[in-house]
């Protein structure tokens, strides 16, 4: 128990603390700058009935993580289930797939943002070599219909990789034997993914899954990087949305309120998950 | 709490100050035909030009006799004569702001204060405008070795004085002597100055009059004018306003244009403060007004392809590239355009962006902002280095040395422009009848300014104008009720 207080005491100073400090920030009015004032729960009230760009961010961010957490990880078992055996031209990938995820996520939201130009950007002017789009092309960033999308395929490559590296392990932890007898029973690639692969690979998909929702509800640094929220909204995320209520809009006290609903919200969300992909763990 | 400079918004003749005296009485600059040798009593051609800030700078105005003549820049900002730099104490400090693009010229001048003064160090921090705009506050409070930084004109300055990080400089003789004084508003409150506008902006669409003198386009002067201008630019495959609209920050620079002669000042700046304070809302017919003038514009072809998602890392080079014929965001851009093409020296003139048939109640705007304070939460040592830096970099030499180097008008005396062809060349708008970027009243930036400036974007970018100014207005509402 003696050895446990290092740590706890870390963990109090760096999150136990700030936590519960933004919960007691979050039943005040502050704008940084004058006092605080004490008011109760008026900031979570006035959010849930009077914030519509609150809901409006909510159901951005929902939408953001949908995309992202059905691509990131259909994309990296998919990768996985190629990148399995231990050769030197399967090492070499992962190390491939898995590079963007040491990247600078400014760096990557920057690049991005270059290929994404309507007018000078890679992807129109390819689209428009081979004839899949007309002048003036599509602006991915600049139009509220494709902005959101836009920035979630490029969390999407950004963070696949890191899955992969994952689904790798957990899909090596599978026992040959059980493919050797499906093959022998004669079952196909198919069957095979289908009856051992996928309900073999759930505990690790379950981390995959929860892990990436909580990266895409916390995702702040590639929407502020390429779009900042814009435009007008069609883009911003909770934690973009509680940046600017924050520090542009310098109302503390109502951002700490919005980040406690993020943090509420997360929490159920992940535990939906896990309750829908139910793992037997062996002791459940 | 409001400031002398908010205050002085209520004046019409607030504005009037800020232009005509910042220009004229102290003014800055040169040359606009580089065939024209500035001599006293000789005739001129533009109107406006000036060739600095000295008691020997020339000014090209009307004589008695209605002619155009070169006359003594009148320095009528000045108590006394300019003071000298303070010696500091030694220990190190730092300095908080946002140009970037200014850290060269910048670290060369502290490097020689640095030189000039043993044992005294100043440390540039620097963020983006956004991040400054944004964090600054937080983290200046919260470090006392910053002892120097500068602040935003409007929304930004305030919240600093409310938080009682400004010292008062009142009575520091460089405050009085080494400055324009009606340059000074921005940074006094109720008499009492608390920061020292450094520069003076002129937020004004920047034209490639080579570009223009080639194709045979004249500067519109009235609104009909600027929008036929596009669709002859356009003809002619050109972009005509590189306009930023991904960049909300440099997209809403026009928005000073089009506030400017919307009414008489008295009423922009009521129905301003009315829609700041959730008093008014964006539906009414003065704001709707100035979305279908957007709309006008994005119909003209004014925009380049895509404009919303148009950035302003590609305007300027756009422009500089020769491909856009006027980059609209202002003078503080000359710098960025010359950098990614120097060929654009002396290439760029400026005029004021008309936005009404009728005669204009104004003929473009300024901006006294990048306001150096002191942190009044500094140790007394401190405070002491920053005060000393300020007072170095409010001398002449150095303020040149600054001015030149980025392409930045000062708001510093005696300094001379006419070692920078591009100050030279858009000095005239000095001349003309300014009004102080009327953007800054809405004081909210973010619950306020942000969002109606992301609904004119939206518009151009070809949303509903109604449904968005409806849309945007209850955001709004909602938010100042937060």
């Amino acid at each position: 128990m003696l050895m446990a207080l290092p740590a706890f005491a870390i963990y109090s100073f760096l999150y136990l603390y700030p936590s519960v400090s933004n919960l007691w920030n979050s039943t005040k009015r502050w704008d940084g700058v004058l006092p605080p004032e004490f008011i109760g729960a008026r900031n979570f009230t006035y959010l849930a009935t009077n914030d519509d760009l609150f809901l409006k961010v909510l159901g951005n961010n929902i939408r953001f993580a949908l995309v992202v957490v059905v691509l990131q990880t259909s994309f990296s078992l998919l990768f996985a289930t190629f990148l399995l055996k231990n050769t030197k031209t399967t090492i070499f990938l992962r190390v491939v797939y898995f590079f963007p995820t040491i990247l600078s996520s400014v760096s990557v939201g920057l690049i991005w943002l270059f290929l994404y130009n309507p007018n000078y950007g890679l992807i129109n002017a390819a689209a428009k070599k081979v004839g899949l789009m007309n002048d003036p092309g599509v602006n991915w960033l600049g139009d509220g219909r494709y902005a959101l999308y836009a920035i979630a395929i490029t969390q999407v490559w950004f963070h696949t990789g890191q899955m992969v590296v994952i689904y790798v392990a957990g899909l090596q932890q599978i026992p040959a034997e059980l493919y050797e007898a499906a093959e022998v029973d004669g079952a196909s690639r198919w069957q095979q993914f289908k009856s051992i692969t996928w309900p073999m690979a759930l505990p690790t998909t379950a981390v995959v899954v929860a892990y990436t929702t909580i990266q895409s509800f916390r995702a702040f640094d590639l929407v502020y990087a390429m779009t900042q929220g814009g435009p007008n909204n069609a883009s911003d995320v909770l934690v973009t949305l509680i940046y600017n209520t924050a520090f542009a809009s310098f109302k503390f006290g109502y951002a700490s309120a919005q980040s406690v609903l993020l943090v509420v919200m997360v929490l159920l969300i992940t535990w939906l998950q896990r309750r829908t992909l139910r793992v037997n763990y062996g002791d459940k | 709490m409001k400031t002398k400079g908010y205050k002085a918004f209520a004046s019409l003749r607030a504005g009037v100050v800020a232009t005509v005296a910042a220009a004229l009485v102290i003014t800055p600059l040169a040359v606009a035909n580089s065939a024209e040798v500035p001599t006293f009593g000789k005739a001129c051609t533009s109107e406006g030009v000036s060739t600095g800030q000295k008691t020997t700078s020339l000014i090209c105005q009307q004589n008695s006799g209605g002619k155009l003549t070169w006359q003594r820049v009148r320095l009528g900002g000045s108590y006394a004569a300019p003071a000298a730099a303070l010696t500091p104490p030694k220990g190190t400090i730092e300095f908080h702001h946002w140009r970037g693009e200014d850290k060269v010229v910048l670290q060369s001048i502290i490097d020689k204060f640095e030189a000039r003064y043993p044992g005294t160090k100043i440390n540039q921090v620097i963020m983006t405008s956004g991040d400054y705009g944004n964090l600054a506050l937080t983290k200046i409070s919260a470090n006392p070795k910053a002892a120097v930084f500068v602040t935003m004109r409007g929304g930004q300055f305030n919240n600093f004085y409310k938080a009682g990080l400004l010292k008062d400089l009142t009575t520091q003789r460089y405050a009085k002597q080494n400055f324009i004084q009606s340059a000074l508003t921005p940074g006094t409150v109720d008499g009492r100055i608390y920061g020292l506008p450094y520069q003076s902006l002129f937020n004004n669409p920047i034209y490639n009059a080579e570009m223009f003198a080639k194709n045979g386009w004249k500067v519109p002067t009235t609104w009909s004018q600027t929008l036929a201008l596009c669709k002859t630019i356009k003809a002619a495959g050109y972009i005509p306003f590189a306009w930023p609209g991904a960049t909300r920050g440099n997209a809403g620079q026009i928005l000073n244009a089009f506030m400017m002669n919307s009414a008489p000042y008295a009423t922009v700046l009521k129905n301003a403060t009315d829609i700041d304070t959730g008093k008014s809302d964006l539906t009414n017919d003065w704001f709707t007004g100035i979305a279908k003038q957007y709309k006008q514009m994005a119909d003209a072809g004014c925009f380049p392809p895509n404009p919303t998602g148009y950035t302003d890392t590609v305007a300027p080079a756009d422009f500089a590239a020769g491909k856009a014929a006027i980059y609209p965001t202002g003078t503080f851009g000359m710098s960025s355009v010359t950098k990614l093409n120097p060929d654009m020296k002396g290439k760029m003139k400026i005029f004021g962006l008309i936005t009404t048939d009728s005669k204009p109640y104004f003929e473009g705007i300024t901006n006294n902002t990048f306001i150096l304070s002191v942190n009044a939460k500094a140790s007394s040592t401190d405070q002491k280095i920053a005060n000393a830096f300020i007072s170095y970099l409010a001398t002449a030499p150095i303020a040149q040395e600054y001015a030149v180097g980025t392409s930045q008008h000062v708001s510093v005396i005696d300094v001379d422009y006419s070692a920078n062809v591009d100050l030279l060349n858009t000095s005239d708008i000095m001349g003309k009848k300014l009004l102080l970027a009327p953007r800054f009243l809405f004081l909210n930036q973010g619950v306020v300014r942000d969002k109606l400036e992301d609904a004119l974007i939206a518009i151009v970018g070809g949303a509903d104008i109604t449904k968005t100014l409806t849309d945007t207005s209850k955001i709004i509402k909602q938010g100042l009720g937060a």
